[in-house]
């Protein structure tokens, strides 16, 4: 042992004496020492002298020679207030790589030093970025489309050619005002759906906003259906956050908006044995789409997510809930089963105007199932084969045969 | 291997078959095959029956992962290198990615090729000069990230320094100056190589040239200089760390274990508590690192501060690992004139350590705990946020009637829980025997279920819900409630002697409470108080096991210390208790 220890020490001795002697230098000896730097124009294929004459510490001597002018700009306050500190602690993080934004206001610093704790400010930062990226690709995306538009635009002079057309281009507003037409229409004969807005306080400031922007989505694609709902907005309360969102998204066009907003609950507008409160924790599973009955959809982003909080509503009020049949037509694959606001909204679309499930549930985010569920059994096999190939690698086998064994057991209990 | 000899071939067959445990058996191939150092040819005609049987999976001999993954325990600790009896020598200089046990996979990491784009790139093994880089940097595919990702296999390869300086000042050269980051990097090599005067040097220029630092540089310059002669640095850099934001617990460990290292036992300790001060959850290490350096020290406030960690451990419910628990004997060992003995030792299931005879602290709550305990489940857990998430205030005001009308239980059981511990059994079978195997041990038994347990179904046969009512009392929630909230408030209800039965490991009401004390308190009274079955191995009856009678904590008595403690792979959840425990006792003089 003692002997193999003895030799091993000579090796490295070795070792690191020929080292020292190539590089004619100790390491970590003397830090600030500087070798003369013999002739700067030699051969580059010469590598065995070219490794003696690079001066290993000349970039602190570049660095230092730097501070000089820098330190005297500089150099005076030690003591910098908080938020200066944090600024800077920013900046040297977006240097080392961080995700964080480059410019960031004085609310947004304000808003980072009031986060509880330190992965709240990394989470927070990261938004920012993610946001500046963003608006930035955005920016660059308008440059070039507004070149390409220029540019078409000097080619269609050279060959300008007048166009016939018997219509006026008015697509834009005429549009408008038909769809709007219909929905007023909807607001006097159409089918009512309430969004019940009871969930603020379950929410974040931002949870708020991504339900605001899902409900403005969801009105958006209603207006443009064929035949739109009459969309009520329940326990609305005044400057709420909720509120003071919608006035961000739409501005003037809120008051003009054609949909039915209301302090009141929905349970003193219309009558309880017709409401059906839509929830995906409910017991009970939609068989068919109802024309006669009032759906109810909580409009609450979890992020994190809470379980029962919309059944709980729904029981205190005593309501029906019902849940989308999402287990019985698509191969769920992962992901909750809490829908957003927009797609939910397509659905019911969808419902009312065919009552085809397959094709209302084509707007869940496809990610989330595997295909549906009607197709014939040697196809439902491959696909289960490869999600269970690719989830639990060996087992799959036996996992296909028992979930084939359930499967046609559900079948035929429906 | 005469576990396979020939004749018992058929048989062990129909036992596979029978129990279809063939993974385990082909574990077993390889576990015994390894030291027994069996050829290959003895392993195939042993094992022969297992691939000419049509019905038997195909079994790889090199299938199993024989590295179990490591999960993030709920203290955090590193790997430690092999413990060795005589001497612990902490090696300086040698950099130690602490935290969250990830040094393992860290290590893993760099064996691995990771497929990462840039991780082809190998730094050169000598100093180049500028030309070299040039051309280096030309061929790069992606030229202007090229020092960063040279910087950073660097790191990863623990390349000489003089290349990295050959880098820096070809930088320094070309654009008269050096970026941030390449300098932190720079640095972090440093540090992985100990290179003091180094550090110092580029904390000097880093000093001028930014106002302020950012948590990575100070991070990695508290480590580097920690572990150096010029360790007091280390703390002037925590104390201007602490000007802009809270240390993070990596700078505390790092002065700490340099305090230690240094004998300057009194400023670990002062560090210590500053850290617990701010909040900061102590790595394993730190601790470990505090009993490493005053083992052999004759100071009776040193020593009430080592008490006060081990009543720390005892507080927040940690179990130290084994290497832990190795520095903890050897400090109580080296106390001088004290004379104290450690042995490992299992306890039994009645409490007692078979070292010493001492019996372990009960698990019993006192009066004052069980109401504060039953109130928080009342307010956290059954209504929460809102009454209706969970159940509903008529709902749970019967309950409440219907438990003090009845008063008190013996056993509370969730029925439909135990029902389903056979899966081939109908449910309403299991759920009676079980009730029958309890009723021989409890007089007064509360089963709660759902409604939907009511009406008759082949799963829950009429009458033989019928008889089970004569035996135990029965509840029925609303089939969207939830039950086990019912079964808590019940249990705790009965008073001390009541136990629950449930595979359930409760950890979601655990999280619905709300501050750590009470969370504590639950988990401790779950251990005493939880009975889980587990179907027998005949599936014919069915067995359970008995709470735990003792309380599965660091505990003293003054001249005794019962300290329980983990190995260090063992996934462990925060509801699984170790079973081995460190025994030290005081031999005293006899004189």
């Amino acid at each position: 042992m003692q002997a193999a220890n003895m030799l091993l020490k000579k090796i490295v001795r070795c070792s690191a004496f020929s080292f020292s002697i190539q590089h004619g230098l100790k390491q970590g000896m003397f830090p600030l020492r500087r070798t003369l730097v013999l002739s700067p124009c030699l051969k580059d294929d010469n590598a065995r002298g070219s490794s003696e004459k690079v001066d290993l510490d000349a970039w602190k001597e570049v660095m230092k020679s730097g501070l000089q002018e820098v330190s005297e700009t500089v150099s005076e306050p030690k003591e910098l207030s908080a938020l200066a500190a944090a600024r800077e602690t920013l900046e040297l993080w977006r240097l080392v790589g961080r995700p964080v934004p480059e410019n960031i206001t004085d609310e947004q610093m304000k808003a980072f030093m009031e986060c509880p704790s330190k992965s709240a400010q990394k989470k927070y930062l990261k938004y920012l970025h993610l946001k500046e990226q963003h608006k930035k690709n955005n920016k660059r995306k308008m440059e070039e489309k507004r070149e390409r538009r220029l540019e078409a635009q000097e080619r269609a002079s050279e060959s300008e050619k007048p166009k016939k057309s018997s219509f006026v281009c008015l697509w834009g507003s005429s549009m408008d005002r038909a769809y709007n037409w219909r929905v007023a229409q909807s607001m006097i004969f159409g089918q009512p759906l309430v969004f019940d807005m009871s969930y603020e306080k379950y929410m974040s400031a931002r949870e708020v906003a991504n339900a605001v922007k899902q409900m403005v989505l969801s009105e958006g694609c209603n207006r443009r259906s064929a035949d739109p709902f009459h969309i009520h907005f329940c326990n609305f309360k005044d400057d709420s956050l909720y509120h003071k969102e919608f006035i961000k998204h739409y501005r003037g066009a809120w008051d003009k908006l054609l949909i039915t907003v209301t302090d009141q609950c929905y349970t003193d507008i219309f009558p309880k044995d017709k409401l059906i409160y839509l929830t995906a924790d409910s017991p009970k599973v939609m068989k068919t789409f109802d024309h006669d009955k009032i759906y109810i959809v909580g409009s609450m982003v979890d992020k994190s997510i809470k379980t029962g909080v919309s059944l709980a509503q729904a029981k205190r009020l005593g309501l029906e809930t019902a849940a989308l049949p999402l287990e019985k037509y698509l191969l769920w694959n992962c992901g909750a089963k809490n829908l957003t606001l927009d797609q939910m909204m397509h659905i019911l679309l969808t419902l009312k105007d065919t009552g085809d499930w397959k094709k209302a549930l084509e707007f869940v985010p496809r990610r989330k199932y595997c295909g549906f569920v009607n197709k014939p059994l040697h196809e439902l096999k491959k696909t289960l084969n490869l999600v269970n190939m690719l989830k639990h690698g060996k087992r799959a086998e036996e996992l296909q045969k028992r979930f084939a064994n359930n499967y046609s057991k559900r079948l035929i209990q429906k | 291997m005469a576990l396979f000899s020939q004749p018992s071939q058929h048989g062990l067959q129909a036992l596979l078959w029978k129990s279809r445990v063939f993974w385990p058996v082909s574990r077993c191939n390889q576990l015994f095959a390894v030291p027994f150092g069996i050829s290959k040819r003895d392993k195939i005609s042993s094992f022969s029956f297992m691939t000419s049987s049509s019905t038997a999976l195909p079994v790889d001999p090199q299938g199993t992962d024989a590295c179990p993954s490591k999960k993030r325990s709920e203290g955090d600790y590193e790997e430690e290198k092999g413990w060795d009896e005589d001497t612990q020598e902490i090696h300086e200089g040698n950099v130690r990615f602490s935290s969250s046990g990830g040094t393992l996979k860290k290590q893993l990491m760099n064996h691995t090729v990771s497929r990462h784009k840039f991780a082809t790139v190998q730094p050169p093994t000598r100093p180049l000069c500028a030309e070299e880089w040039n051309r280096l940097r030309e061929s790069f595919q992606s030229p202007e990230t090229f020092e960063e990702v040279m910087f950073n296999s660097m790191v990863r390869y623990n390349s000489p320094i003089d290349v990295a300086k050959s880098l820096l000042t070809h930088v320094a050269k070309s654009n008269g100056d050096i970026g941030y980051n390449l300098l932190v990097k720079y640095l972090a090599l440093c540090v992985q190589q100990g290179k003091t005067s180094e550090i110092r040097d580029v904390y000097d220029i880093m000093k001028i040239r930014f106002k302020i630092l950012e948590s990575g540089a100070y991070n990695l310059l508290i480590r580097g200089l920690g572990n150096s002669d010029q360790w007091r640095m280390a703390l002037t850099l925590l104390e201007e760390v602490k000007k802009v934001t809270v240390p993070s617990r990596s700078n505390y460990e790092s002065c700490i274990k340099a305090a230690g290292r240094h004998q300057e036992m009194a400023l670990a300790c002062e560090l210590y508590h500053e850290m617990l001060a701010k909040d900061l959850v102590p790595t394993l290490d730190v601790l470990q690192a505090l009993f490493d350096y005053s083992r052999g020290v004759r100071d009776p406030v040193l020593q009430k501060e080592m008490f006060g960690v081990l009543l720390y451990l005892r507080e927040n419910q940690i179990y130290p690992h084994k290497t832990f628990m190795r520095s903890i004997k050897l400090w109580f060992e080296s106390i001088p004139g004290e004379k104290w003995i450690g042995h490992l030792t299992n306890i039994k299931d009645s409490g007692q350590c078979p070292v010493c005879n001492h019996q372990l602290e009960d698990s019993e709550l006192t009066e004052e705990e069980y109401n504060n305990l039953r109130e928080k489940i009342i307010r956290d857990v059954i209504h929460g946020t809102d009454t209706f998430r969970k159940t509903s205030p008529q709902e749970f005001e019967a309950f409440q009637t219907f438990v003090e009308n009845r008063l008190p239980f013996d056993i509370v059981i969730d029925g439909l829980n135990i029902s389903h511990i056979m899966p081939r059994k109908v449910q309403c079978e299991n759920l009676f025997e079980a009730v029958n195997c309890l009723a021989k041990d409890y007089s007064r038994l509360l089963v709660l279920g759902r409604k939907h347990m009511l009406t008759n179904s082949f799963n829950w046969k009429r009458e033989v819900m019928k008889e089970m009512q004569n035996k135990a009392d029965f509840f029925f929630a609303e089939n969207i409630s939830e039950d086990d909230a019912f079964l808590l408030y019940a249990t705790l209800r009965s008073g001390k002697h009541c136990k629950f039965v449930t595979r359930d490991f409760l950890r979601d009401h655990k999280a619905c409470l709300s501050d750590s004390v009470t969370r504590h308190l639950f988990r401790k009274w779950q251990r005493g108080h939880q009975i889980v079955f587990f179907p027998s191995a005949g599936g014919k009856h069915i067995n359970f096991l008995p709470a735990c009678s003792y309380d599965c904590v660091v505990q003293t008595t003054g001249d005794t210390w019962h300290i329980p403690y983990k190995d260090t792979f063992e996934e462990k959840y925060s509801y699984q208790i170790p079973r081995k425990w460190l025994c030290l006792q005081q031999k005293y003089r006899t004189t």
